[in-house]
C-alpha cells in the first residue's frame, strides 16, 4: 500500500534530495542475539548466538562461543545443537533418533551462555501444500511493472482462523532476502483483522514472489530459463507479529516514504532471560516451522 | 441529559430577566456588507460615539445593538474599508443594513480613524488568529500557489512536521486534533497532492479564523484547535470572472447576482495540470487533482436568508488504466438565517460531509484487488445568537452528528474467484448542547463564559470486542467478540466542557486569560511522520476512550504607534490531555477489523509562549511570530513509561513576513522561517535475524534524536501591468516567486536503513544514516491572476 504512495509523490516533485550523513549515536553495551529459526526439513538446522553491534558497524556480527543450545519437545525428547563454527550451533536431523515432524508439538529452546540462561517456546503449526507455480506473460502495465513473465504461487489456507505463514521465494536457487522481499500472511490475508480464512491466498501475497530490482523501483520479470522456488513456512502468531514489525522497521528506502514512515521502534522478541533481575539484555526469535515448497522453471 | 437541559433553560430565562429591566430601549440591527460586491463583512464593528459602546457583526455580517431612545452618531468600520458615519434617530426598533466602501487605493496607507482600531486589545478573544484572503495572497507561496493552510503555519503556535507534509499542529497538538470547518462542514482531510496544497481554493475563501485556545462553547469535538473557513457568498451587484494560471494548477471563478441584491451565486474550480506536463516522463502514470467550490445565497426577506454551499474535490493517481488510487472530500451545507426578533438571530445548518479513498490493483478482471474506505457524516446544528443588551451577547445551540465509518469495502479477485473482504461499518452519534455568554462588566472587564455538554454513542449494528492487555505497548489479545444489534449502544460517553475567558484592560493594553475543556470522540489513526490520505478516522469505542484536554492561556495585548501601527501580544499556554491515541509496536492500521487492539491511550502535555508583532499599515507591513514550545506524551509501554517529545515537538519556531510597496504597480514580499529540529528515534545498535539486519535501541527510547534545524527564505514580487494611474478594464497582476531562495537543504527526517541492493548470503550488510529533504533547491514560479 505504502509503496503506491511513495511512487506517486516521486513523480511530481523532483526538488527533493537525500544524502548520507554522519550521525553520532549514543554508545550502548552489547546485548545477546539468538537467531533460532528451525524447521521440519531434513537439512542442517542451525541456531546463531551473537551480540548486537554498534549501528554503523558493518562487520560480521560478533559470535558468542561456548553456549549450550538445546531444543526439547513436548514429548520430552531433547535435541542438542553443537557449536560447529564460532557462534553457530548446528544439528543434523539426518539419521537422528529425534525428528521435528508432528504438527502441534511444542518446542522449548534453552541457551546457556556466560552464566545466563535464555529460554523460548514455539509450536510446529500446519502448512498448506503449494498446488502450482504459475508464470503469466503480462504486457507492460506501467513503469514499475514492465513487460514480461510474472510468477505467482497457488495455495489454499486451511479452514480455521489463526494460521500464520512466512512465504519465501528463491529465484534461480537464490533466496530473495532483502527486507522488501519479506512476505507474510495471516490465514490467506494480510492480518488477523482481515478475516480471510480458508481460501486461496489473496493476490498481493501470491504476486509478491516476483522480486523487485536492486533499486527497489521496478519489478524484474522472469525470463525463459529462470527458475522460481516458493516455500511456505508455518510460523507462530508471535513470529508473525515479529516479522510485521521487522517489515516496518527495515523497509526504509527513503525518499517520500519518509513522510509516511512509522517511528523507529524495537521489534519484539520471544527470547526470555530466566533471571528477571539480570541486567543482561537478549533479543531475537525462536520459531519452528513446517515447510511446503514447490518450484518451476520457465521454459 | 435532562438536568443539563434544565440548567441551560434556567440560565436562559435568567438572562431574559436581566434584559427586561431598565428604561425604554430600542434595537438597531441589520447586516453589514461590502458595497462593491455585497459580501457580508464578518466582525465589522459598530460604535456609538455618544455612549462609547459598540458591538460587532457575527459571521453572517449581522449585528444588533440595543440603546436607550435618543439621537446617535454611529461609526461602522472594518479593516481596509472606509469608516462610515451614520446619524440615527432611535425612537423605535430599527433595521439598518449598511454597506461599506473598500478603500479606494490598493495600497494600504496608514489609516487614522477617530477611534483607534485596537480590536485585538479590546476584544475578549484570545489565542485567535484571523487571516483575510488579501493577506494570504501576499505571502510568497510554494510554486506560486497561494494556500490557506500554508499561510496559517506562519502564525504563532502553528507548526508542521516538515515542509510539504499535510496538516498542521497547533500548540503541540496532533493533526487529528484540529477541527477544520468549511462553511460549518467538517473537512476530514484538508490536503491535495499529499499535503503540498490544501483543499481551500483561495478564490472562494472569504475569511479564515484559527482558534488555538479560549475556544467558545459553540465549538467542540477536537482538542487542539478550530479552523473556521468561510466561503464567499458571491457578488450581489455584478457578474465577475476571476482566475489565475499558475505553475501547478489553474483556477477560474464566476460569481454574480441571480437577482440583484437578493440572490447571488459563486462557482470556483481548480485543476492541476502537472500530470499533463509530466506525461512524457511518467509513461502513462498520472497524478492530478481538481476541486469545485460553490455557493448560492438568497435573501428571502429581511428576516430570512438561505445559503447553500458545497465543496467537491478529488486527487487521482493512476499507474495505468486499471491500477491506482484516489481520494477526496465532499461537503454540503444548507443554512437558514432567521431573525426571530430584532435581537434574536438564529441559524440552522444541515451538513453532509464525506471523505473517501480507494485503491485498485490487478491487471485484469481475474486478478484484482479493490479497496474503498469512507467516512460519512450528517450534522444538524441549530444556533441562536441573542443580543440581550449592550452588555450581554448570548449564544445557545446544539449539534447532532451521525457518523458512518466504513473502514474497508474490499473485493479481492484471485484467479477469477471473487472474495468480499470488507470490514463492518462502524456507526456512532455525537451530540452537544451549549450556552455561552459574553458579558461586559465594566470598561475594564469583559467576561465570556460557557458550558458545553457533549455525548457520544458508539452504536450497533456492529461487533463489540474485548481485549486484555498483557504487555503494555504490545498488541492486545482478543478475548471476546459479541454481535450487537442495530441501534444498540456499545459504548456511551458524556462530558461537561466548561469554557471561560476574561479580558482586563490596563492602560492602553489588556490582559486576557482563558480556560477551555474539550472532548474529542473521533480519532485520526495515523502512525506516520506526517498524515497520509489513507489515514482512517475511527470512533471512540469500549476500548478506545474519548480524548480530553484542558487548556489554560494567559496573554498581554498592546498596540503601539499612530493608528495603532503595531499590534503586539504575548501569550503563554499549558495544555494537558488524556487518552491521546498511540500505537502498539508493529500496529497494523490497514483493513484490520481488530484495529482497537492496536491502539493505546496516553497522556499528553504541551506548553509554550507565543510572541506576535504585527504592522498592519504603511508601505512596509508584515509580522513577526515566535513560539517557544514543548509537546510531550507519556504512554504505558513506550519509552520505559517516561515522558517523550512528540514527533512534531519544536523548541523554537520563528516566522517573519514583510511586504514593501514600491509603487502602485509593484510590491515585494519576503518570508523567513526558522524552526528547531523535530525529534526522531535513532537506534544505538543492530542485529541480524535470518539474514535481515534490524535496528535496535538498547535504551528503548522514543524520539531521542533531534534532526537539524531548518531555515528558509522565500521572496515574491507582485507586478500589475499597464500604465500607472490608468485604470484597466481587467484587473490583473503577475506574481514571480522563489521559494527557498538560497536553496537550503532542510531536513525533513533522518532515517536509518541498510544500503540498497541485495546482500549475498553470509556477507554483512552495510547500514547508514540518511537525511531526507523534501525541498533541497530554490523553487521559482510565476503565476498570472485576473478579475473582470
Amino acid at each position: 500500500m505504502k509503496k503506491t504512495l511513495i511512487i506517486s509523490t516521486m513523480i511530481i516533485f523532483s526538488f527533493a534530495c537525500e544524502e548520507e550523513i554522519d550521525v553520532t549515536l549514543r554508545e550502548a553495551p552489547p546485548a545477546f542475539v539468538v537467531d533460532a529459526w528451525i524447521d521440519n526439513t531434513m537439512t542442517m538446522q542451525t541456531v546463531l548466538v551473537t551480540r548486537t553491534q554498534a549501528y554503523f558497524d558493518s562487520s560480521t556480527p560478533p559470535p558468542v562461543s561456548g553456549a549450550t543450545v538445546t531444543v526439547t519437545d513436548s514429548n520430552g525428547d531433547t535435541i542438542n545443537f553443537d557449536e560447529t563454527e564460532p557462534g553457530v550451533y548446528s544439528w543434523n536431523p539426518e539419521g537422528g533418533s529425534v525428528a521435528i515432524e508432528t504438527i502441534g508439538t511444542t518446542y522449548d529452546l534453552r541457551v546457556e551462555v556466560e552464566g545466563e540462561t535464555f529460554i523460548a517456546s514455539s509450536q510446529l503449526n500446519r502448512v498448506p501444500v503449494i498446488d502450482s507455480i504459475k508464470f503469466t506473460f503480462k504486457e507492460e502495465q506501467n513503469q514499475f511493472q514492465p513487460e514480461g513473465f510474472y510468477g505467482e504461487f497457488l495455495a489454499t489456507d486451511p479452514v480455521g482462523p489463526g494460521d500464520t505463514y512466512w512465504i519465501k521465494a528463491y529465484k534461480n536457487g537464490e533466496l530473495q532476502n532483502n527486507p522488501f522481499d519479506l512476505n507474510v500472511a495471516f490465514d490467506a490475508g494480510f492480518n488477523e483483522g482481515g478475516n480471510i480464512d480458508g481460501v486461496v491466498f489473496i493476490q498481493p501475497i501470491q504476486d509478491a514472489v516476483t522480486p523487485l530490482n536492486e533499486d527497489l523501483d521496478e519489478i524484474v520479470p522472469f525470463v525463459p530459463g529462470d527458475s522460481l522456488y516458493v516455500e511456505i513456512h508455518s510460523i507462530t502468531n508471535e513470529a508473525f507479529d515479529f516479522l510485521q514489525q521487522v517489515i516496518i522497521q527495515t523497509q526504509r528506502d527513503g525518499g517520500f516514504d519518509e513522510i509516511f514512515a512509522e517511528p523507529l521502534e524495537n521489534v519484539s522478541s520471544n527470547i526470555i532471560n530466566t533471571n528477571p533481575d539480570s541486567e543482561t539484555k537478549v533479543v531475537g526469535f525462536f520459531n519452528v516451522a513446517a515447510i511446503e515448497g514447490r518450484g518451476r522453471r520457465l521454459e | 441529559m435532562t438536568i443539563i437541559k434544565k440548567a441551560l433553560f434556567s440560565a436562559f430565562f435568567l438572562f431574559l430577566a436581566i434584559v427586561t429591566f431598565g428604561q425604554e430601549k430600542f434595537t438597531l440591527n441589520g447586516y453589514i456588507t461590502n458595497a462593491e460586491d455585497g459580501e457580508a463583512l464578518i466582525g465589522a464593528t459598530i460604535y456609538v460615539e455618544e455612549l462609547g459602546i459598540g458591538s460587532a457583526a457575527n459571521v453572517y455580517g449581522f449585528y444588533s445593538i440595543t440603546l436607550p431612545k435618543g439621537n446617535y452618531t454611529v461609526q461602522i468600520s472594518y479593516v481596509t474599508f472606509n469608516t462610515l458615519k451614520e446619524t440615527i434617530e432611535l425612537s423605535s426598533n430599527q433595521r439598518l443594513d449598511l454597506e461599506l466602501q473598500p478603500e479606494s487605493t490598493t495600497l494600504e496607507e496608514i489609516i487614522i480613524t477617530d477611534e483607534a482600531i485596537d480590536d485585538n486589545v479590546v476584544n475578549i478573544e484570545m489565542s485567535t488568529e484571523k487571516l483575510d484572503i488579501k493577506t494570504i495572497e501576499k505571502i510568497p507561496a510554494f510554486l506560486g500557489e497561494v494556500d490557506v493552510l500554508k499561510s496559517i503555519q506562519l502564525l504563532p503556535g502553528v507548526s508542521s512536521v516538515g515542509e510539504g507534509s499535510s496538516g498542521y499542529n497547533v500548540r503541540g497538538g496532533s493533526v487529528g486534533q484540529n477541527l477544520v470547518l468549511l462553511d460549518d462542514a467538517p473537512v476530514y482531510n484538508s490536503s491535495h497532492l499529499f499535503g503540498f496544497f490544501s483543499v481551500f481554493n483561495p478564490d472562494a475563501v472569504k475569511d479564515v479564523k484559527l482558534i488555538k485556545g479560549g475556544i467558545p462553547a459553540n465549538y467542540g469535538g477536537r482538542l487542539a484547535s478550530i479552523l473556521d473557513v468561510r466561503m464567499k457568498e458571491g457578488n450581489t451587484k455584478k457578474t465577475t470572472l476571476s482566475g489565475g494560471v499558475g505553475t501547478v494548477f489553474s483556477r477560474l471563478a464566476v460569481q454574480g447576482p441571480i437577482k440583484k441584491d437578493k440572490a447571488s451565486y459563486f462557482v470556483a474550480g481548480r485543476r492541476s495540470y502537472i500530470d499533463i506536463l509530466a506525461k512524457p516522463f511518467t509513461d502513462g502514470a498520472t497524478l492530478f487533482f481538481y476541486d469545485l467550490t460553490t455557493k448560492v445565497n438568497y435573501n428571502i426577506n429581511e428576516k430570512n436568508r438561505l445559503y447553500l454551499s458545497g465543496y467537491f474535490g478529488r486527487d487521482v493517481f493512476k499507474f495505468d488504466e486499471r491500477q491506482g488510487f484516489n481520494w477526496g472530500n465532499t461537503t454540503g451545507t444548507l443554512r437558514w438565517n432567521h431573525l426571530f426578533n430584532d435581537r434574536l438571530f438564529s441559524n440552522f445548518a444541515f451538513i453532509v460531509s464525506t471523505f473517501d479513498y480507494g485503491f485498485s490493483f490487478g491487471e485484469n478482471d481475474l486478478d484484482q484487488f479493490d479497496w474503498d474506505s469512507r467516512i460519512v457524516t450528517y450534522t444538524f446544528k441549530p444556533y441562536f445568537n441573542y443580543f440581550l443588551n449592550t452588555n450581554n451577547e448570548l449564544s445557545i445551540g446544539g449539534e447532532g452528528t451521525y457518523y458512518k465509518f466504513r473502514p474497508a469495502e474490499a473485493i479481492g479477485v484471485s484467479d477469477g474467484e471473487i472474495r468480499d473482504i470488507s470490514l463492518d461499518n462502524k456507526l456512532a452519534f455525537e451530540s452537544a448542547v451549549y450556552i455561552d455568554n459574553t458579558q461586559k462588566i465594566s470598561d475594564r472587564i469583559t467576561l465570556r463564559y460557557g458550558l458545553r455538554y457533549s455525548n457520544f454513542q458508539y452504536l450497533g449494528e456492529g461487533t463489540r470486542y474485548d481485549f486484555v492487555n498483557n504487555n503494555p505497548g504490545e498488541r492486545k489479545e482478543l478475548v471476546n467478540a459479541e454481535r450487537v444489534g442495530s441501534g444498540e449502544s456499545i459504548a456511551d460517553y458524556g462530558n461537561i466542557e466548561p469554557r471561560a475567558s476574561i479580558r482586563y484592560k490596563i492602560g492602553t493594553g489588556s490582559i486576557k486569560a482563558s480556560y477551555t475543556r474539550t472532548a474529542q470522540y473521533i480519532h485520526l489513526v495515523s502512525n506516520t511522520a506526517a498524515p497520509t490520505p489513507i489515514d482512517l478516522w475511527t470512533p471512540s469505542t469500549n476500548n478506545v476512550k474519548p480524548q480530553l484536554g484542558d487548556q489554560y492561556a494567559l496573554g498581554y495585548f498592546r498596540n503601539f504607534g499612530g493608528g495603532n501601527n503595531f499590534e503586539t501580544s504575548i501569550e503563554g499556554y499549558y495544555r494537558e490531555t488524556q487518552n491521546q491515541v498511540e500505537y502498539v509496536n508493529g500496529a497494523d492500521i490497514f483493513i484490520n477489523e481488530l484495529l482497537e487492539g492496536d491502539l493505546i491511550g496516553g497522556d499528553g502535555r504541551a506548553y509554550g509562549v507565543e510572541l506576535s508583532v504585527k504592522k498592519n499599515a504603511g508601505k512596509i507591513n508584515g509580522w513577526l511570530s515566535y513560539t517557544l514550545g514543548r509537546s510531550e506524551l507519556q504512554t504505558e509501554g513506550i519509552n520505559n513509561n517516561e515522558w517523550y517529545p512528540t514527533r512534531f515537538d519544536q523548541t523554537h519556531n520563528l516566522k517573519l513576513f514583510g511586504e514593501y510597496s514600491f509603487s502602485e504597480k509593484t510590491s515585494i514580499s519576503a518570508n523567513f522561517t526558522y524552526v528547531s529540529g523535530t525529534p526522531i528515534t535513532a537506534p544505538t545498535s543492530r542485529f541480524v535475524q535470518q539474514g535481515i539486519t534490524i535496528p535496535f535501541d538498547y535504551f528503548d527510547e522514543r524520539n531521542n534524536y533531534r534532526i537539524p534545524a531548518t531555515h528558509r527564505l522565500d521572496i515574491g514580487v507582485k507586478w500589475v501591468p499597464g500604465k500607472p494611474g490608468k485604470a484597466r478594464k481587467v484587473k490583473d497582476y503577475f506574481v514571480f516567486s522563489v521559494y527557498n531562495i538560497y536553496g537550503n537543504k532542510n531536513p525533513f527526517s533522518v532515517f536509518f536503513s541498510q544500503k540498497e541492493g541485495r546482500v549475498l548470503p553470509g556477507n554483512p550488510t552495510e547500514t547508514v544514516a540518511n537525511q531526507f529533504s523534501i525541498i533541497g533547491a530554490p523553487v521559482p514560479a510565476i503565476s498570472y491572476n485576473f478579475t473582470f
